[in-house]
C-alpha cells in the first residue's frame, strides 16, 4: 500500500495529463475523426476526376492576320477607364484586345477587363449568348446547355474566384457547370458533380462551413478550426507524453 | 479479455507506432491554419504600383511585332519600370521588347533584375543582400518552369526573396521565411518529403491504423467517462496497478 502512494505522488502531474488526455477525447473525437476519414479520402481519390475536368478541352487557336490589326490609339480612345496592359488574346477563334483596368495578383482576384476587337476596333461585352459560346468552345461532352446564369462571388463551384461570372450548364451526366469570367471572357474552369463531391471533403476538412463565421471561403484559416487544431495539438501531446511515460516505465513488453 | 482490456492494449501498442506522427499532423496543422495563407504567398510583400499606358510610349505596333515574331502568342504590353514593353512567347521561350522600338530587353542583367525586384517590394527602403542568376537546379521554393530567374534577396524580416524571370521581367514567386517553414509542414503532414503529393503508401498505412488506434481509443473514452461505468474502471486499475507493484516487487 505504502509503495503505491508513493509511485502516486511522484507523477502527479503525470495523473493530470492522463486526466486532460481522457476529457479532450469527448471534445475532438468527433473532428479527430473527420480528418482521419476525408484525410483517407484525399490518399484515395481519383486525383484525375477531383479536378471536375472530364468535359473540358483545350481551345484552338487561329493564325494572326497581322496586317488587319487596327492600331492602338484607336483601342485606347474606346476606354474611358486608364489602361495598365493590353493583352492581343483569342476569343471564338478571332483575336481581340485585351484591355486591363484593374487586376489582381492571381487572376481570380478582383479584376477589371474590356474586350476589343482586334481587326473591326469594336468593344465585345461578354453577355449571355458569348458566354455560352465561350463554355460551349471549351467543352467536349455530349451535353447541350441546359442554363446561363450571371452569378457573384461567392460562387459554391469556385469559392476562390472573386469576380462576376457566367455559368453555363450542360445537361450531361456529371451535371457539367462552365464558368466564364463576365468583364474578360477568360475560362474560369469547369465543375462537375466529380468535383462537387471532393470539394465537400475540403469542407470537412478544413471546417470550412457556409452557416459558421465568414461562410465558406475555399481556405483553412477560420476560427473554428484554429479553436480545434490547438485542442487537438494538447490531446495528441498529452498522448504522446503518455507512450513515452509507459515506455520509461517499461510497460510495453510483449507478453 | 474484455472490450476494455482489450482497446486498452491495442491503443497502446497501435500508438507506439503512429503517436509520433498523429501528434506530427497536428503540430503541422496547427501551423496551417494559424497562418493566414495570403502571407504566406507573400502577396502582402508586393507594392500595388501599376501605372498607366498611353498611346505616346508606344512606337512599335502590335501588327509590326506579329509580322518579326510570326510564333509569337499571348502577346502582352505593358510596363517594365517606366519603360513599355512586349512580352510574349515564342514557342517555349519567353521575350521581352521595347516597345519604343522593338528591340530585344531579354534576358535581363543582374542591375535590371534588381531594380525590378525592388519596385515590386512593399518597402522601398529595404536594401538587397544578394542577387544571384538561377538557370539550372532551381532551390526547392522555385518551380523549373520560371528559369531562368533571378533571386534578390531582401535585408528584412523573414528574409523575403523575389524571383525575377530573366526573360520576361516579371516578378515569378516571392517567398520568406514562413512560407518556408510552411512547405515542410505540408511535406510532414502529407509524409512526402519530395513531391508532396496527398496519394502515397506511407501515408495510407499511417492513417489507416491512426484510424483503428482513435477507435480503441475512443471505446476508452467510454469506459474511461461515462458515469456507469466508474465502478468497473476502478476494478480494472486497482487490478493493472497491482500488476505493475507485482513486477516491481
Amino acid at each position: 500500500m505504502k509503495k503505491r502512494n508513493a509511485l502516486k505522488q511522484s507523477f502527479i502531474k503525470f495523473s493530470t495529463i492522463k486526466k486532460l488526455h481522457k476529457w479532450l477525447s469527448l471534445l475532438v473525437f468527433i473532428q479527430l475523426f473527420i480528418w482521419l476519414s476525408t484525410g483517407l479520402f484525399f490518399n484515395l481519390m481519383d486525383h484525375e476526376k477531383a479536378r471536375g475536368n472530364q468535359n473540358k478541352k483545350a481551345i484552338t487557336f487561329q493564325k494572326v492576320e497581322h496586317d488587319r490589326l487596327v492600331n492602338l490609339e484607336l483601342i485606347m480612345s474606346k476606354s474611358s477607364k486608364p489602361v495598365t496592359e493590353i493583352a492581343l488574346i483569342q476569343r471564338l477563334g478571332k483575336p481581340y484586345y485585351l484591355l486591363t483596368h484593374e487586376e489582381g495578383l492571381y487572376s481570380h482576384f478582383k479584376s477589371d477587363y474590356s474586350l476589343v476587337d482586334a481587326y473591326a476596333g469594336e468593344k465585345l461585352i461578354i453577355d449571355d449568348g458569348v458566354a455560352s459560346k465561350l463554355a460551349q468552345a471549351s467543352y467536349k461532352g455530349k451535353g447541350g446547355v441546359s442554363g446561363i446564369v450571371k452569378v457573384k462571388p461567392p460562387i459554391t463551384d469556385m469559392l476562390k474566384e472573386r469576380n462576376i461570372a457566367w455559368q453555363v450548364n450542360f445537361s450531361d451526366a456529371l451535371n457539367t457547370s462552365v464558368y466564364i469570367d463576365a468583364s474578360s471572357g477568360r475560362l474560369i474552369g469547369h465543375s462537375n458533380d466529380d468535383k462537387r463531391f471532393v470539394d465537400l471533403f475540403f469542407m470537412l476538412h478544413f471546417m470550412d462551413y457556409p452557416f459558421l463565421g465568414q461562410g465558406s471561403v475555399g481556405g483553412f484559416n477560420n476560427g473554428q478550426i484554429i479553436f480545434f487544431a490547438l485542442l487537438t495539438f494538447v490531446f495528441c501531446l498529452t498522448g504522446f507524453i503518455w507512450v513515452i511515460e509507459l515506455l520509461r516505465k517499461g510497460r510495453y513488453k510483449f507478453s | 479479455m474484455s472490450l476494455h482490456r482489450k482497446s486498452r492494449k491495442y491503443h497502446k501498442w497501435l500508438m507506439l507506432f503512429v503517436g509520433l506522427q498523429l501528434l506530427t499532423w497536428s503540430v503541422t496543422g496547427t501551423y496551417m491554419v494559424l497562418m493566414d495563407i495570403d502571407y504566406i504567398h507573400g502577396d502582402t510583400l508586393v507594392a500595388k504600383n501599376k501605372q498607366r499606358l498611353t498611346p505616346e510610349q508606344v512606337g512599335y505596333s502590335f501588327s509590326e511585332l506579329m509580322n518579326d515574331h510570326n510564333k509569337a502568342s499571348n502577346v502582352k504590353l505593358g510596363l517594365l519600370l517606366n519603360q513599355t514593353v512586349y512580352r510574349f512567347n515564342d514557342g517555349d521561350q519567353k521575350v521581352l521588347l521595347s516597345a519604343l522600338d522593338g528591340q530585344q530587353l531579354s534576358p535581363i542583367n543582374e542591375q535590371l533584375a534588381t531594380s525590378i525586384a525592388k519596385d515590386n517590394y512593399i518597402n522601398t527602403k529595404t536594401t538587397v543582400i544578394n542577387v544571384q542568376l538561377i538557370t539550372v537546379n532551381p532551390p526547392r521554393e522555385l518551380s523549373s518552369r520560371h528559369l531562368p530567374a533571378w533571386r534578390i534577396d531582401f535585408d528584412d524580416f523573414a528574409s523575403p526573396s523575389f524571383y525575377i524571370s530573366a526573360n520576361s521581367g516579371q516578378l515569378v514567386t516571392k517567398r520568406h521565411s514562413y512560407w518556408r517553414i510552411f512547405d515542410w509542414m505540408f511535406a510532414f503532414h502529407v509524409m512526402d518529403y519530395i513531391d508532396e503529393e496527398a496519394d502515397n503508401k506511407l501515408l495510407l498505412v499511417f492513417t489507416v491504423l491512426a484510424f483503428i488506434a482513435s477507435i480503441f481509443g475512443l471505446v476508452l473514452t467510454y469506459f474511461r467517462l461515462m458515469p456507469q461505468q466508474k465502478k468497473r474502471n476502478s476494478k480494472v486499475d486497482n487490478d493493472l496497478n497491482k500488476e505493475v507493484v507485482d513486477e516491481k516487487a
